[in-house]
């Protein structure tokens, strides 16, 4: 059976609501992680980021200083930090369609409306170990692929040009570790 | 443990992108059980961590409804960017929350009013008994300890103040044909 280690991912929560904090913490030390960073606004979590390098973000949108999106604009800034492909999590209860769609192009990873469920949160980690995706840079987007899906009907202008770019094929860590699983 | 990449990422470059496969440090997470050792459910681990703090959820939405009773209390001299800000926040911190507290009932008074704030083009239209019917629907429906679904008592006011918040927003963005259409855009993620 493959699994998540959770004793080896360290988390850094930024919301400004203490509450949320202590909800997600409890969650994330539930699942078996020990290491949660916790700051209260985007600042005092960019600081944070930069100290403690953690291996997963969750974020809220609105914050104090600077939301979330900001935050984001800021970890994802190629030479800016150490780690600019950090995975985000977007955690809001923010979930109409422009929002989401704003947070995506901002080059956040999973989004994550409120109320939070422990399944919920459990599906995004997962994501994020077990299926990551490859970044694209553009001259207007830096983060993760948007498109999950390929629609081979597409013919509208945001194609993108050169080869087989419109098609990246990422196999699942999770299908490489469950072929392992099965080999003899 | 870090995730600072330890090797360089592999760049393609396309005729208008790059496409960057970063290390993946993460992949150090990933273990295989022992056959006949199966570790305990993580998600089953975490609602039983939560349900340890269950306890404090009341108190806890408790002090949410002094924070938006303040909130309201701070905007009835006139909105301001710190009150509206203040109100917003409160109201939207509750809505997020409520289901997660025991508490359903008062999230969509919560979500009417931070629809109310959030949508209204004039702030200073809005009619502050209208605020005060949501903030005060809210307390009500935490102090007669409402929780569940099954509260009818709850569902009509807020039903009710849902239906005084449509019709005023209407009103107020006549002049903008579509715009509450778009607000209204299904939502995309749950």
């Amino acid at each position: 059976m493959v699994r998540i280690d959770f004793n080896c991912l360290r988390f850094l929560v930024i919301d400004d609501n203490a509450h949320t904090r202590r909800i997600l913490r409890t969650l994330l030390h539930g699942f078996g992680t020990r290491e949660v960073y916790e700051a209260e606004d985007g600042a005092a979590g960019l600081e944070v980021f930069t100290h403690y390098s953690p291996d997963i973000v969750i974020t809220d949108w609105a914050m104090p200083i600077f939301d979330g999106l900001e935050l984001t604009q800021m970890i994802r800034q190629l030479g800016a930090n150490s780690n600019p492909y950090v995975p985000i999590i977007m955690l809001t209860g923010h979930s109409e369609k422009k929002r989401v769609i704003a947070a995506r192009d901002t080059g956040i990873t999973e989004f994550m409306a409120k109320p939070i469920s422990a399944k919920a949160l459990y599906q995004r980690i997962l994501n994020i170990v077990m299926n990551p995706r490859p970044f694209i840079k553009t001259k207007t987007y830096f983060g993760p692929d948007r498109r999950r899906n390929v629609s081979p009907n597409y013919a509208g202008p945001e194609r993108r040009k050169g080869g087989n770019a419109d098609v990246i094929k990422q196999p699942p860590l999770l299908d490489k570790a469950e072929a392992l699983a099965r080999a003899p | 443990m870090t995730t600072k990449p330890s090797s360089p990422p592999a760049v393609t470059t396309f005729a208008d992108h790059d496409l960057i496969v970063p290390p993946n440090p993460l992949k150090r997470a990933v273990v295989r059980d022992n056959p006949g050792e199966a570790a305990p459910d993580p998600v089953a681990c975490a609602e039983q961590a939560l349900f340890e703090i269950s306890g404090d959820f009341s108190r806890w939405t408790e002090s949410e409804c002094q924070r938006l009773d303040a909130a309201r209390r701070a905007v009835a001299g006139g909105f301001t960017d710190k009150t509206r800000d203040e109100l917003f926040r409160a109201a939207h911190d509750i809505k997020g929350e409520a289901a997660t507290f025991g508490f359903p009932l008062i999230e969509p008074v919560a979500a009417s009013l931070c629809r109310l704030i959030e949508h209204s083009p004039d702030l200073a239209r809005v009619p502050h008994t209208v605020i005060d019917q949501h903030v005060d629907g809210i307390i009500a429906i935490v102090h007669c300890n409402a929780r569940g679904n099954s509260e009818r008592k709850a569902q009509v006011p807020a039903r009710r103040l849902r239906l005084v918040t449509e019709e005023f927003l209407q009103h107020e963005n006549r002049h903008r044909p579509g715009y509450l259409d778009e607000e209204d855009a299904p939502k995309l993620v749950r």
